[in-house]
């Protein structure tokens, strides 16, 4: 088990992960998802142990990982993103070393480095050097430097970057295959991999945390609207007065004109209503042809984007009212400030004139 | 802290830094064993350690400037400090490794030792503090080298710091003769190669590598909190 608590990093006056706090349980696969630079590696570097947070614990299966160091590093295996690895030595040499880094028994460690050769299918690169080693298999073999001494907690930032779609998918097969007696954290951005391999995904934006659910319920918030996308040949150009004679919808926005004179319009409503049956009646009578009419489904994508985008938008706000106040008292000084000087005028050309 | 002492004992090899440290050392070692103690008809082996000990100021960079800085640019530490070994042990382990380096090179000097007793006997007593002495000058320089490697990614410059450093401590006394005391190369050249061995010689050769060994330790501990 994992347990963050009010973790924050800070470098000087930048805040990278601030506040943040989740536990993970034995046995779950979580996904951290979030854009460049929203602290995700920050936050997976601090459970590791590779830095400090400035405030806050972690807590790994009740061990601390700044006071109880070794015991707690024990039982990670850390796959850092960018696949940092020793070139100068042999696939076989670089995971022999990392059994010994990780201090493992002796008698063990040949069993353990086969199990593992086996379990990333590097058997047969294990006498090339690294450094010869395509990116795929470099990738391979940062894992299984992680998986070495068989860690209960695995931690896997980017796991998949920079791989080709077959390599993408045998490395989310082995990961299933790990979720299922490990527990794993991974990042990625990649929104298909969340839904397909991690059982609660979190949402990091800006440091903070926006989010933190299972990958159905995410998409399902998301259904709050019924959106369509409808394919239409108009000849008459009657499509305007659409929003007219169908009063529950919301918004009709054209997205594409096709080259075959048809266009394509998304359409909007509330979640509780369902256009489809109105379209069908109203076009054919405004002389309008239905080419197409589906249902857009709603996607983690949506959700994330949503997610991401409603907080800056909030930000964003406030950070204008906070600016438009701003503005309005400096109007106000400098109004104040003009009449004085006014005044002032006044007074010295009064001054002048009593003089002369 | 084997672990580590032998995986950079094993990288020294695997890369040509090993070779081209010992090399460079037995090719001047050679030059002075002509010139210093062939060409006067001496016996003794220990002469030629006085410049020997010039050398170190250009080679010691070279085992040292890698040690951490590549770690750091390559981003392999993330593996490193992220093991269950303590920052102690990973420093102790590095500066382990390069001292075997040292070993490694001094065994090599046996040749000239050889070579001295087809002609005569030399005193070997003299021969093992002078060597004794040389491994505890290389050892002060390779600290600081660790040292000035933990403190940049960057090698050149872990390098540069390191040979300026090395350089101010040789030439210092030429200046300030109040720093005569703390130029190792003299301390070095003063007791060791005439066979006898001061306290302070001692301390400053011991203590020196100790205190660059605790500053590396502590470098990098402020940069788990800063980085």
């Amino acid at each position: 088990m994992i347990e963050v608590k009010n973790v924050t990093k800070k470098y000087g006056s930048f805040t990278a992960v601030d506040n943040i706090s989740f536990t993970v349980k034995d046995g779950e696969v979580i996904g951290f998802l979030g854009p460049n630079g929203a602290g995700k590696s920050t936050t997976m570097n601090m459970i590791t142990g590779f830095i400090e947070p400035s405030e806050g614990t972690i807590m790994i299966n009740g061990n601390d990982i700044s006071k109880k160091a070794k015991k707690a590093k024990r039982q990670i295996g850390y796959m850092p993103e960018n696949v940092p690895l020793y070139s100068e030595l042999t696939v076989k040499e670089f995971v022999k070393y990392m059994t010994e880094l990780k201090r493992m028994p002796r008698k063990q460690r040949k069993e353990d480095i086969e199990k593992v050769l086996k379990e990333t299918g590097l058997e047969e690169v294990q006498n090339k050097l690294i450094r010869n080693l395509s990116r795929g298999y470099k990738q391979r073999v940062s894992l299984a430097g992680a998986l070495v001494g068989n860690p209960e907690v695995l931690i896997l930032d980017e796991p998949t970057v920079g791989l080709d779609p077959k390599q993408i998918i045998e490395i989310r097969n082995l990961i299933k295959e790990l979720g299922k007696n490990h527990t794993v954290i991974l990042s990625t951005h990649i929104l298909p991999e969340v839904s397909q391999i991690c059982e609660r995904v979190i949402i990091i934006n800006k440091g903070k945390i926006v989010a933190i659910d299972t990958p159905e319920h995410l998409e399902e918030k998301t259904k709050e609207e019924n959106v369509l996308l409808l394919t239409v040949e108009d000849k008459e150009e009657h499509m305007g007065n659409i929003k007219e004679k169908l009063p529950k919808l919301k918004e009709i926005k054209m997205i594409k004109d096709n080259e075959d004179g048809t266009k394509q319009y998304m359409i909007t409503s509330n979640a509780d209503v369902d256009l489809r049956k109105d379209l069908f009646d109203i076009l054919p009578k405004q002389n309008i042809t239905i080419f197409e009419l589906k249902k857009a489904e709603a996607t983690l994508e949506d959700a994330f984007i949503r997610l991401i985008n409603a907080k800056e938008e909030i930000e964003k706000a406030s950070e204008s009212i906070q600016n438009k106040k701003q503005d309005k008292e400096e109007k106000k000084k400098e109004k104040e400030a003009k009449k004085q000087e006014k005044k002032k005028q006044k007074e010295e050309n009064k001054k002048e004139r009593g003089e002369k | 802290m084997w672990t580590i002492a032998k995986k950079e004992l094993k990288t020294y090899f695997l890369s040509p830094i090993g070779y081209i440290f010992i090399g460079i050392f037995l090719l001047m070692c050679s030059i002075f064993f002509y010139l210093d103690v062939v060409q006067y008809g001496s016996t003794n082996f220990e002469y030629m350690f006085y410049s020997a000990a010039t050398v170190l100021t250009f080679i010691v960079p070279i085992l040292t400037m890698r040690m951490f800085a590549e770690e750091r640019k390559t981003g392999t530490e993330q593996l490193l400090f992220t093991s269950p070994r303590s920052i102690t042990s990973i420093v102790c382990g590095k500066l382990l490794g390069a001292a075997m380096i040292i070993l490694i090179t001094e065994a090599f000097t046996a040749i000239y030792y050889i070579i001295l007793t087809c002609f005569g006997t030399p005193h070997i007593t003299t021969a093992l503090i002078t060597l004794l002495g040389y491994f505890l000058l290389a050892m002060t320089y390779i600290s600081f080298g660790m040292f000035a490697s933990s403190l940049t990614e960057n090698q050149i410059i872990a390098g540069v710091i390191t040979i300026a450093f090395f350089i101010v401590t040789w030439f210092m006394p030429n200046f300030i003769e109040a720093t005569l005391d703390f130029s190792f190369i003299n301390v070095f050249s003063n007791t060791f190669p005439t066979g006898s061995v001061t306290l302070s010689s001692l301390v400053l050769l011991i203590s020196t590598p100790i205190l660059f060994t605790i500053l590396t330790i502590l470098v990098l501990q402020r940069k788990k909190s800063v980085k």
